[in-house]
């Protein structure tokens, strides 16, 4: 679906980003870029580079403290590289956009607003007119199957709706790239599969790039097209794998996954490598 | 490894579930520990309404018996509790007590109105923004801990006995409590919902106006309630010096001539007042914040 903006910063921005899409940038350049927090105490990122592909789930994974959201959190904008650069479609990241829509662990929907108010707000801050605010919202409450929802409060919804509400105004603001930041960890077992078929779902619909933050080795396998392993501190990238086995595929059962030739052969080495980090580390 | 041929599930015994063969329910459960002190127990809502005015019962109870345990020539310093509210009678119908307690009501609405238009734009600036924070806070929180009573000579200096001085003493014994109780609670919006307005775009005043504050503002709603409180208790010492008027001059009066029933009759008012004002706080929380109260 297409957005019109009427806050002229954004237009400007949005057509700056138009223009490097076109001469062929990708969403994510990552250049030489080094994180250090606490004064160089600690290296969350050290001298990492790497591009991320149009149309592309990519899952950034690795041990707890690997600097697997440090990077997600550069690109959102959110925090600032300590050395080298990040861009966005060839422009630097000067800040969070709207064109970075991110998801959150921690339950973002606003506890004043009800269900439809909350999808609307990001449209609202760009300038969407409220007939068209309406009508997306309802679309994309209709893909998170809230639609029967649109007048609840959060508080009266359970921590995977809320996080379904969080998924739908991300979306509803027409971003370029969705940022996932671990964005099922605080739900149980069940739902977080519920889930992953639904980003599948959405995936398959709306055609977004997404990168993915999660220690879930199952969920990166299941979701990505690539997955990039961090190592912890200094965080540097590890392997960079294709999902070549997938052949492509996105797979709206997640049953159908783990017994697809391969799976279980890329899923032993995700452990391996991850048994490789945390040997002899008491965590 | 199980295989995935099985498109449907096996069948199962088709009809209702045979339950007991009577309709009569189980007897209820008793827990084995029903205590009336249980650490963390339950209280339903009737029984807690009951509870409290069982609590409210006893006091008038125990001031009651106390008063008769008093020797009877010593009785008119404790009055029992029918003197207390026959003289808030006596004072409304025949002194003119309404006008005094009306004159009270304004000075402490007044003055908390005007404290709170100072300390939640503060409050929430200061929490919306760190420097802003550094700046204020260590002079905010060093003016907390000066007696409001202390201010009484400064503003008779400045002031004289005028209303105005009563309001600024009022004024000032809450203001800097509010300030940091308020920046308190602005702080403790999750970081989450600043965080993800900025990645939708949010301006910084946006952020402000439309994220931080109404996600505090329960809670600032809440802080003002416990704060009007403290600007009761600050009434009489506001009407006590050179005040013509107000409750606090009622009892000061009465004090002389030692009425210590009027004087109760003070306290009791404030008392009331004070839980109405308490009520009508919860109320203007449950119609401005329907999302907290909303039925699970």
């Amino acid at each position: 679906m297409g957005t019109s903006f009427t806050s002229k910063d954004h237009i400007k921005r949005h057509t700056a980003l138009e223009q490097g899409r076109a001469a062929g940038e990708p969403p994510i350049k990552a250049e030489r870029v080094t994180k250090e927090y606490v004064g160089g105490k600690v290296v969350a990122l050290d001298d990492v580079s790497v591009e991320i592909q149009e149309n592309q789930v990519t899952a950034l994974i690795g041990p707890s403290g690997c600097g697997k959201t440090t990077l997600l959190r550069l690109i959102s904008g959110l925090e600032y590289p300590t050395r080298g650069s990040v861009q966005v479609y060839g422009q630097p990241i000067l800040g969070p956009g709207p064109e970075r829509g991110m998801v959150f662990q921690a339950y973002t929907s606003f506890p004043w607003l009800n269900v439809i108010k909350n999808v609307e707000h990001g449209m609202g801050i760009q300038g969407v007119p409220s007939a068209e605010r309406r009508e997306r919202a309802q679309h994309f409450l209709r893909l998170v199957h809230l639609d029967q929802f649109t007048n609840s409060y959060p508080v009266q919804l359970s921590g995977g709706m809320k996080q379904r509400v969080a998924i739908a105004r991300t979306l509803a603001q027409d971003p370029q790239l969705l940022l996932l930041d671990e964005p099922f960890g605080a739900l149980d077992a069940q739902v977080t599969w519920e889930m992953e078929e639904m980003i599948i779902e959405i995936i398959e619909s709306e055609s977004k790039t997404v990168i993915l933050v999660t220690h879930d080795i199952q969920e990166a396998i299941y979701l990505a097209d690539r997955i990039i392993f961090f190592t912890r501190q200094p965080g540097k990238i590890k392997a960079d794998l294709a999902m070549e086995f997938k052949a492509g595929k996105r797979f709206p059962k997640k049953e159908d996954l783990l017994t697809h030739p391969g799976y279980v052969d890329m899923e032993k080495q995700l452990y391996q490598m991850m048994r490789e980090e945390i040997q002899g580390r008491v965590s | 490894m199980p295989s995935n041929n099985t498109e449907s599930s096996p069948q199962m015994p088709s009809g209702p579930i045979e339950t007991t063969e009577s309709q009569e329910q189980a007897p209820l459960y008793t827990p084995p520990r029903a205590r009336f002190l249980e650490v963390r127990g339950s209280v339903g809502k009737y029984e807690s309404a009951l509870l409290g005015l069982v609590g409210v019962i006893a006091f008038f109870g125990i001031w009651e018996i106390f008063h008769y345990l008093t020797p009877e020539t010593q009785r008119k310093f404790l009055p029992s509790v029918e003197q207390v509210v026959g003289e808030i009678y006596v004072l409304i119908v025949d002194k003119g007590y309404m006008a005094d307690v009306g004159k009270s009501v304004y000075r402490i609405y007044v003055s908390f109105f005007a404290a709170c238009l100072l300390a939640v734009p503060l409050g929430v600036l200061m929490g919306s923004f760190v420097k802003l924070r550094a700046l204020i806070n260590p002079t905010v929180g060093g003016l907390r801990y000066l007696p409001a009573a202390s201010f009484v000579p400064l503003l008779l200096v400045y002031f004289g006995p005028t209303d105005f001085a009563k309001l600024a003493l009022l004024f000032l014994g809450c203001v800097f409590f509010l300030i940091a109780l308020i920046l308190d609670n602005v702080l403790a919006v999750p970081k989450e919902f600043v965080e993800s307005a900025q990645t939708m775009g949010a301006s910084r005043r946006h952020i402000v106006l439309r994220v931080t504050f109404p996600a505090a503002a329960p809670q600032i709603l809440d802080s003002m309630r416990n704060m009007i409180a403290v600007s009761w208790t600050y009434l009489v010492i506001a009407e006590i010096v050179a005040a013509t008027d107000g409750i606090g001059a009622v009892m000061m009066r009465a004090a002389r001539f030692l009425h210590v029933d009027i004087i109760m009759a003070g306290i009791l008012t404030i008392g009331i007042l004070g839980v109405l004002t308490d009520i009508s706080f919860r109320i203007a929380g449950r119609v401005l914040f329907p999302h907290m109260y909303a039925r699970r």
